[in-house]
């Protein structure tokens, strides 16, 4: 965990029109890791731990100030993944996403959403 | 007289030295060794260390140890080199890859206490909440439901809680926790059972919801199995 974990980048349509579904994506470049590795072919496979595990155990997506959706992920989660979710436009406020990994860090990002036609 | 006198130093000294060879008080530690990718990481390490300290490798355990952790054992003199000198020497060794290898100190898996953010979104979607129905163990014959119980619960159960229940089964080593050690249930009352039987229903953590794949008394059998499943030590 020593190395620096960049923040996550979220990107949305750029037309958004009141009260219809638009898309968010969400990207973060998190080294999750089960930690196992197969350290002996020789018999059946055996995973042994190699290093300490790390994974975002928890994505939050806030629209304004109310919290409407929580992600519960666990160990099995890809490094790097590329979240895509879908919301209702129903008032121009900020998206924010917050990710939390295993040790308790916390990164987020945000976008304002302002309606268009 | 003097030759009796040198007899008495060098049988002296040869005892000395005798001792300090052949009795010398080695010490044997084990290390939780953090870096160990692939195969030829462990030739690297074993390699390397001989290399730096002089110290006797007595194995090198990458199976069925208790954390999973691989088990370095080394055979050292403490007079000649110290604990840390060991963890340090291992710190500095570079796996084939560059990456270098660290005594593992710290907790089996880390798991940081939920943030005030967290904890209210669990109290929010759930997670934490547990609807808790009275249910009544509807069996009559319990030896053949617990026969049953052990057959689908080593079929089912024994690969993340193990065969004996201990929580160490084959695959639990990618769980963010570890599975539940069944023993704690060894004789519980029927005031146990509306619990363990909404979470075999509903699962928990990485255990996944058996109530969609056994049936309700499949679930009852499983759960008067798990009621006898005793510490190993006791059995």
């Amino acid at each position: 965990m020593a190395e620096k974990i960049r923040p996550p980048r979220l990107r949305i349509s750029r037309r958004i029109k009141k009260n219809k579904v638009f898309k968010v994506k969400v990207k973060f470049d998190h080294p999750s890791f089960t930690g196992l590795a197969i350290a002996d072919d020789t018999s059946d496979p055996v995973f042994n731990r190699a290093i300490p595990v790390t994974f975002i155990r928890n994505m939050l997506v806030y629209y304004g100030d109310e919290l409407v959706s929580r992600l519960r992920l666990s160990s099995g989660i890809a490094d790097e993944p590329l979240f895509t979710f879908k919301l209702k436009a129903i008032k121009e406020a900020p998206i924010k996403v917050v990710f939390i990994d295993n040790f308790g860090k916390r990164w987020e990002a945000s976008k304002k959403i302002k309606f268009k036609g | 007289m003097k030759k009796f006198l040198i007899f008495i130093v060098v049988y002296c000294c040869f005892n000395f030295f005798l001792f300090q060879t052949v009795f010398a008080g080695t010490v044997v530690e084990k290390f939780k060794i953090e870096g160990i990718r692939t195969i030829a990481s462990t030739k690297a390490l074993q390699s390397e260390l001989l290399k730096k300290l002089d110290v006797k490798i007595i194995d090198l355990n990458l199976k069925d140890t208790d954390s999973g952790w691989p088990v370095l054992k080394v055979e050292y003199d403490p007079d000649i080199i110290s604990k840390n000198k060991i963890e340090s020497a291992i710190g500095e060794i570079e796996d084939p890859a560059g990456h270098n290898y660290k005594v593992h100190k710290g907790p089996l898996i880390t798991n940081a206490a939920p943030l005030e953010e967290e904890s209210n979104a669990m109290m929010k979607f759930g997670d934490m909440t547990m609807d808790l129905k009275q249910v009544k163990n509807p069996t009559v014959d319990f030896d053949s439901s617990i026969s049953r119980g052990k057959d689908m619960f080593a079929k089912n159960c024994a690969k993340c809680h193990g065969l004996s229940g201990n929580g160490y089964g084959v695959v639990a080593h990618g769980f963010t926790t570890w599975p539940k050690q069944l023993w704690v249930w060894h004789k519980a009352d029927s005031s146990a059972d509306s619990y363990l039987f909404w979470i075999l229903e509903n699962g928990k953590s990485d255990m996944p919801p058996w109530g969609l794949i056994l049936s309700e008394d499949e679930r009852w059998d499983l759960i008067n199995y798990i009621k006898t499943i005793k510490k190993p030590e006791e059995s």
